[in-house]
């Protein structure tokens, strides 16, 4: 299996972050083989943001993704740069505060409305992370939880565990969340 | 982060942050330094760890003095170490010189991003492997590793400082901003290792080691074997520069560090040193039919199909292409010898590289009778595995 993850955004939303958290939970957690690359401008906030994690039970030899099998968008900027660059029956989920999409197989989470009620705009990138797990395959709600746990000081975990779980049960309980057409 | 470098076990890094945890593990215990992007997060690390392990970190007022500071820390007994990336590399040749001619082990990290001058601070490149080699001024041999993996970064780190007090020289670590910025599951190692060498390799003054309580003369002009000035004496100083590159030039063999992969029945070897042979192999396997699948329903059949074989009619039309990998993991001292010996059989070589095609031009000198095609890219993206392999196929004559 080799799952090609790709996270696209503004620098300043945790594009990186969850993309690092995402890569250590199926590394650590799960014992997969993982690579996460990033680029990004030389702004610290604003700039466009991409950040890659390839996870595969073999040796990742590229460590780069070409066509995602799994796209998630932060912002309308990134989606429209690398909407086009998606494999077939890939999973696209996109932040639907800021992003609009024609495509109707995307799954919708309205992560910076999620964000902004909990008075903490910043864990836009928990609420995104907690929905991509419930998404993707071989990956579990408490082992990306550890992740953050131990990514974080216990002051500000909760409010990025709270995200997390805001984002996955959303997602849990929204009509159109199916994964298991991924792997049979 | 984890802040212990003590603590072993798998650990998902970045390559930056198994530098600085490969450093420590191999007793280095000051840093000088000065950020620049791509290597800034190698400095930030060590500016954490090193008043942890008992070393000493120095945010340098430039490059200059960066490298200056490791040589003068090197020559107080503690194993030193900087870290840098294109601007940074060009303004430390000064001090690369210096620690050469004064026999000096320390170890130069240079993250690689694109040139010249200011160029491209957040994307990669290879465009200073012949800097790392003849950067500085006067006749010299320089010892350069290139890791392609983070697990490599550490690893090579660690062999950098071995090298570096074996041959009493400076070592260059020519990582690039792919393996600098990207992070792996890795394994690191516990505690300290002494990378003192048993057997100092033919140095030019076989004097003591500086900071063992012997009186030992430094000099930066050429000396002998005691340290005292000789540039004024002709054939003195011939026999000076010339064990001075002798001591790595007659040691290039044990020094090399080739791996191949598909070579053994190939005709065609893809030859690629850093981050590119990362897409290189992905294009080999895509070559011989045997790439993985991507996810997908049929992952399943796929997987048994890899259990027991893939039959013929599942293959590509190229999985009949007898394509290799040669990966150079010690670009210089060049290896010619042992290229020489792993392409006997082959015909056709073709040589990636994120820079304008510049190694390129040593292994067409090494290897006068192949084919030797240059496969370069600029703009400071990674090759694409397609990329590499629709030039094998164009080379060897496929669907033309």
């Amino acid at each position: 299996m080799r799952l090609n993850v790709r996270f696209s955004g503004a620098g300043g939303q945790g594009v990186i972050l969850a993309s690092v958290l995402l890569a250590k939970a199926y590394g650590l957690g799960e014992d997969y083989n993982i690579s996460q690359t990033q680029s990004y401008g030389p702004e610290a906030r604003g700039g466009a943001c991409k950040a890659e994690v390839v996870i595969s039970d073999e040796n990742i030899d590229y460590p780069k993704v070409d066509s995602a099998d799994v796209f998630v968008a932060f912002n309308q900027m990134g989606y429209n740069k690398y909407c086009e660059q998606v494999g077939k029956s890939a999973i696209v989920l996109v932040n639907s505060t800021l992003v609009e999409t024609e495509d109707e197989n995307a799954y919708c989470i309205p992560a910076t409305d999620i964000a902004e009620e909990m008075g903490k705009p910043f864990v836009v990138n928990m609420v995104m992370l907690g929905a991509l797990t419930k998404l993707l395959p071989k990956i579990y709600y408490p082992t990306v939880e550890a992740e953050i746990k131990e990514n974080f000081s216990a002051s500000i975990a909760g409010p990025n565990i709270e995200a997390y779980s805001k984002g996955y049960e959303y997602m849990a309980n929204s009509s159109c969340s199916n994964s298991q057409f991924l792997i049979e | 982060m984890d802040k212990s470098a003590t603590k072993a076990g798998y650990v998902v890094l970045q390559g930056n942050e198994a530098c600085v945890k490969a450093a420590i593990y191999a007793g280095c215990r000051f840093f000088a330094g000065y950020p620049i992007t791509p290597s800034t997060e190698i400095i930030e690390m060590m500016s954490e760890e090193m008043p942890i392990c008992g070393g000493a970190f120095i945010q340098m007022e430039d490059e200059i003095a960066s490298s200056c500071a490791i040589v003068g820390a090197r020559w107080g007994g503690k194993k030193a170490m900087t870290a840098t990336s294109g601007p940074g590399f060009t303004l430390m040749q000064e001090a690369i010189g210096y620690a050469a001619v004064t026999e000096t082990p320390v170890v130069i990290v240079n993250v690689q991003r694109g040139g010249p001058a200011t160029g491209q601070p957040t994307l990669s490149s290879q465009q200073d492997i012949y800097q790392a080699r003849y950067g500085s001024h006067g006749d010299y041999e320089m010892i350069a590793l290139a890791p392609s993996t983070v697990q490599e970064m550490y690893d090579f780190t660690v062999k950098a400082f071995e090298l570096a007090e074996k041959y009493r020289t400076p070592v260059v670590l020519l990582a690039d901003e792919v393996v600098g910025h990207m992070r792996e599951k890795i394994i690191i190692k516990k505690g300290t290792m002494d990378v003192m060498p048993d057997k100092i390799v033919g140095t030019a003054s076989p004097r003591a080691d500086f900071f063992t309580g012997k009186n030992v003369l430094v000099e930066g002009q050429l000396h002998d074997e005691r340290g005292r000035r000789i540039g004024h004496l002709a054939e003195k100083s011939g026999e000076f520069i010339t064990k001075l590159n002798s001591k790595i030039s007659n040691n290039v063999d044990l020094i090399t560090d080739i791996k191949t992969y598909f070579l053994e029945d190939s005709d065609t070897a893809i030859v690629a040193y850093g981050s590119v042979e990362r897409p290189a192999m992905d294009a080999v396997r895509l070559a011989r039919g045997i790439k993985d699948d991507r996810v997908s329903a049929t992952v399943k059949f796929v997987k048994n199909v890899f259990r027991k074989g893939v039959p013929a009619a599942m293959r590509t039309d190229y999985s009949h292409l007898k394509v290799g990998v040669i990966k150079i993991n010690t670009p210089w001292p060049f290896p010619q010898g042992e290229l020489r010996r792993l392409t006997r059989d082959v015909k056709l070589v073709i040589v990636p590289e994120m820079n304008i095609g510049k190694y390129y031009r040593e292994i067409e000198r090494a290897l006068p009778d192949k084919k030797v095609v240059s496969l370069p890219k600029c703009g400071g993206n990674l090759h694409t595995p397609k990329e590499i392999l629709d030039t094998v196929l164009k080379e060897m004559g496929v669907n033309e």
